[in-house]
C-alpha cells in the first residue's frame, strides 16, 4: 500500500526530471577527436527573453569560430561549444554564470553579452579567474567596479553617447535635445554620457526616464512633441524602441531621432514598421555586410546559419577567435588563470578592430558608428565623429 | 499646464484607461462570484493578443482597403474574444474547479492562479517566440479628429468605441439578464442562490467566460496600440487589478471607473511629474483613495458584484 502511494507520488516527478533532462542540451564535445584534449569556450548572452535576437546573433559568432578553428585541424585541443543563458537580466545572470564556472572544462567566456548581467556575474568569473571577454557590454561603470577577470572588446558607451551628442550638436545644430532612457543600466550610463556632452556643448537637455514595457509611449511622444525639442536619442532596446518609434510618428514628432546599438537590429524596422524609417542607429560595432574585409566571414556566416551576420556577430567571432590563439600559445596544458593573463596583454587584428585592453581591462579607442533606416533596411553611413563634423 | 496641453493628455489617458477598465472588470466578476482574485487574468488577455496576431497575420493583404480593414478589425475583435473565453474557460475547469470540489482554502486558489499563470506565458513564449511581434498593418493609423487641437488616431478612437460597447453591454448582462442575476444572486450569498435554485458551477464558468472574451478583446486592442508579446500582460494586468481594487473590487462599474481613473492619471503624469514616476503616480492614487474609501470608490460592501 505504501509502496503504491509512493510509487503514485514519485511516478510524475520522475517523468517531470526525464523531461526537464531531456530539454536541457546535451554534452556534445564526444572527445573522440583521436584522444585530444577538450577545451570549451563558453557564451554568456540572452537566448531566451525579449532581446534575444541580439543574443543569438553573438552566440552565433561564438559558434562559427570554434568550429573553423576545429575544421582547420592545427590545434593540439579540441575546442567545444557551452551556452549560458542569462536572458540579458540580472537576476539570471549568477546562475548562467555560476553554470559555466562549474564546467571544468571551459576555459573562457565570451560575454556577458549585456552590462547589468555583467554587473551582476563580474564578480563570479573574477573570483573563478575565468576570462569574461564582452563583445558587446558597453556601459562604462563595468571597468570601474574592480573585477580581475572582466575584459572589454567594444569602445565603451562614451563613445557612443558621446557620437550621439556631437552628431547632435554639429551636424544638426540642435539647441533642444529631447532624452529618454529604458532605466536599465545601459540606457541610463549611455544617456548619462550623452546628457553631459550636450550640456557641454551648450544643448539644452530635456531627460525622461521610461521604464522597460511601458504599456502606452503616447503620453511621452506627446511629451517629446510638446517639449519643442529640435532632436531626440533613445537610450534602450528595439523592443520598446519600436512601440515608442510608432507614438512619435502619430504624435507628428518629425525632427532627427537617434537610437543605440540596443535597438540597431533588423527587429527594430520589423516592429515599428514605417516607423522606424529615417532613425539613426548608432554601434561601435562595424556593419560585417557591408565593410570589405570581412566578406569571407559574411558568406561563412551566411552559410552555417542561412541569416546575415546581425549585430555585434562579427565582434563576437573577432573575440573568441583572440581567445583561441591566445589558447594555441598555451597549448594543452593551459589554465583559466595563464589564459587570462595571455588574453589581457594581447593585441590582437581582427576583422573589426584591433583589439587590446588597458589595465582595467577597458577598451581603449573611442569610435563609434552612424547606420540609418532607410526604405526598411539599416544602412552604414560610417564613422560618427566624422559624420558630425562633416 | 496649457488647456491645449490638457487635451494632449486626456486622449491618450481615456483611450488607456478604457483598456485597463475592460480588464478590471474581468478581475472583479471573478472577485464578485468567487470572492478570489484571478491572477491568470493577464495571461487571458496576452492569449487574445495572440490569438487575434496569428490569425490576422495569415489573413491581412500588403495593403488592404476600407472595407477590408474594417472587416479585419471585425476578424480580430471576434478572435480574440474567442481566444480570451476559451482560455478563461480552461483556466476555471483546470486551475479552480478541482480545488473547488474539494473545498480549498483561498489560499491555495491564489497560488493555483499565480502557477497556471507562469504556465501560460512561459508555454506562450516557447509555442510563439520571446521577441514582441508586431500585429499587421490593419489600416493606416491616421490622424481622424482633433479635439481642442489634440489629435485622435483610429486606433485610440477604436480603443474608446470597443471597450465603452462592451461596458454598456456588460452592464446591461449583468443587470437586465437571468445570467446577470445569477452573478449577482452568487455574488450576495452563495448559499442562499444555490438553495434558490442557481447552478453555482454554470454560473462561474460562465462569469469566467464573460471575463474572458473582455480580457481576450483587450489584448487585441494593447496589441494594436503597441505590439504582442509573451510578458505583455503582466504590467498592464497588474495596473487593472489595482483598478479594480480602486473602483472596489467586486463591482462592476467601479472597476470601469478605476481603470478610466488609473489610465488618466498614468497619462497626466507624463507631463506633470516625468514618465518614470508612471506607476508611482498610479499606485499613490490607489492608496491614497483607500486610505479614505477601503472598499474602493463605489464600494459599499466588499464581496458585492454591480
Amino acid at each position: 500500500m505504501l509502496h503504491r502511494r509512493l510509487l503514485r507520488t514519485a511516478a510524475p516527478l520522475i517523468v517531470g526530471a526525464l523531461a526537464l533532462s531531456a530539454c536541457s542540451k546535451s554534452d556534445d564535445d564526444a572527445g573522440s577527436d583521436g584522444g585530444k584534449k577538450v577545451y570549451r569556450i563558453a557564451y554568456q548572452g540572452p537566448l531566451t527573453g525579449e532581446s534575444s535576437a541580439l543574443g543569438v546573433h553573438m552566440e552565433n559568432g561564438v559558434k562559427l569560430a570554434i568550429k573553423q578553428a576545429n575544421a582547420r585541424g592545427d590545434l593540439p585541443f579540441t575546442l567545444s561549444y557551452a551556452a549560458g543563458d542569462d536572458a540579458g537580466s540580472a537576476d539570471q545572470s549568477p546562475a548562467a554564470a555560476q553554470k559555466i564556472i562549474d564546467d571544468d572544462k571551459v576555459i573562457a567566456t565570451i560575454g556577458p553579452a549585456f552590462s547589468a548581467p555583467t554587473k551582476a556575474a563580474g564578480e563570479l568569473y573574477s573570483q573563478a579567474g575565468l576570462v569574461a571577454l564582452t563583445p558587446s557590454a558597453s556601459s562604462p561603470a563595468l571597468t570601474t567596479l574592480g573585477f580581475t577577470s572582466f575584459l572589454r572588446g567594444i569602445p565603451n558607451d562614451d563613445a557612443q553617447g558621446g557620437g550621439m551628442a556631437a552628431y547632435l550638436a554639429r551636424k544638426v545644430k540642435a539647441r533642444k535635445v529631447f532624452l529618454v532612457d529604458d532605466k536599465t543600466e545601459y540606457g541610463v550610463g549611455l544617456a548619462g554620457v550623452a546628457e553631459a556632452d550636450l550640456k557641454k556643448a551648450g544643448v539644452q537637455v530635456v531627460h525622461e526616464s521610461v521604464p522597460q514595457k511601458t504599456p502606452d509611449y503616447t503620453a511621452v511622444a506627446t511629451a517629446a512633441r510638446n517639449s519643442g525639442a529640435d532632436g531626440l536619442i533613445y537610450a534602450g532596446f528595439y523592443a520598446d524602441a519600436a512601440p515608442f518609434a510608432k507614438k512619435l510618428k502619430e504624435a507628428g514628432f518629425d525632427k532627427p531621432k537617434i537610437a543605440s546599438d540596443g535597438t540597431n537590429d533588423r527587429k527594430f524596422i520589423d516592429l515599428a514598421g514605417d516607423a522606424s524609417e529615417g532613425w539613426l542607429l548608432t554601434c561601435p560595432c562595424v556593419d560585417a555586410t557591408v565593410e570589405p574585409g570581412i566578406k569571407k566571414f559574411t558568406e561563412d556566416y551566411r552559410a552555417e546559419f542561412k541569416v546575415d551576420p546581425g549585430t555585434y556577430s562579427a565582434e563576437a567571432f573577432d573575440v573568441t577567435n583572440l581567445v583561441i590563439e591566445q589558447l594555441r600559445t598555451l597549448g594543452t596544458d593551459a589554465t583559466r588563470e595563464a589564459l587570462l593573463d595571455k588574453v589581457r596583454h594581447a593585441d590582437y587584428k581582427g576583422l573589426t578592430k584591433r583589439f587590446r585592453f588597458d589595465d582595467k581591462g577597458e577598451f581603449p579607442d573611442r569610435t563609434a558608428f552612424l547606420y540609418r533606416v532607410e526604405s526598411g533596411r539599416i544602412a552604414y553611413q560610417g564613422n560618427i565623429l566624422t559624420l558630425a563634423a562633416s | 499646464m496649457s488647456p491645449h496641453e490638457f487635451w494632449d493628455y486626456l486622449v491618450p489617458g481615456v483611450a488607456l484607461g478604457a483598456l485597463y477598465a475592460v480588464i478590471a472588470i474581468g478581475y472583479t466578476l471573478v472577485y464578485g462570484v468567487l470572492q478570489l482574485i484571478n491572477f491568470a487574468h493577464s495571461e487571458v488577455f496576452m492569449l487574445g493578443g495572440f490569438g487575434s496576431l496569428i490569425v490576422l497575420t495569415s489573413l491581412t493583404p500588403a495593403h488592404p482597403s476600407a472595407p477590408i480593414s474594417v472587416l479585419l478589425v471585425l476578424v480580430g475583435l471576434v478572435v480574440s474574444a474567442l481566444c480570451g473565453g476559451a482560455t478563461a474557460y480552461g483556466l476555471e475547469k483546470v486551475a479552480y474547479r478541482p480545488l473547488r470540489r474539494r473545498g480549498a482554502p483561498k489560499l491555495v486558489f491564489l497560488i493555483s492562479a499565480i502557477g497556471a499563470s507562469f504556465f501560460l506565458y512561459n508555454l506562450a513564449g516557447k509555442l510563439f517566440g520571446r521577441d514582441p511581434l508586431p500585429m499587421p498593418h490593419l489600416y493606416d493609423n491616421n490622424v481622424v479628429l482633433t479635439v481642442f487641437g489634440a489629435r485622435v488616431t483610429i486606433t485610440q478612437l477604436l480603443l474608446l468605441v470597443c471597450a465603452l460597447l462592451m461596458m454598456v453591454g456588460l452592464d446591461l448582462l449583468v443587470n437586465r439578464t437571468r445570467l446577470g442575476a445569477g452573478i449577482r444572486a452568487l455574488a450576495q450569498d452563495p448559499e442562499t442562490a444555490s438553495l434558490m435554485g442557481v447552478d453555482t458551477d454554470r454560473v462561474i464558468s460562465r462569469t469566467f467566460v464573460i471575463g474572458g472574451l473582455l480580457g481576450g478583446v483587450a489584448g487585441f486592442l494593447f496589441g494594436l496600440n503597441t505590439q504582442v508579446s509573451f510578458t505583455m500582460g503582466f504590467n498592464p494586468g497588474i495596473t487593472a487589478f489595482a483598478a479594480a481594487v480602486l473602483g472596489g473590487v467586486g463591482n462592476i462599474r467601479g472597476a470601469m471607473l478605476g481603470g478610466l481613473l488609473l489610465g488618466l492619471v498614468e497619462s497626466f503624469n507624463v507631463p506633470l511629474f516625468g514618465e518614470e514616476w508612471r506607476y508611482v503616480a498610479a499606485f499613490v492614487v490607489l492608496v491614497g483613495v483607500l486610505m479614505f474609501r477601503p472598499a474602493g470608490i463605489l464600494g459599499v460592501k466588499i464581496g458585492r458584484a454591480a
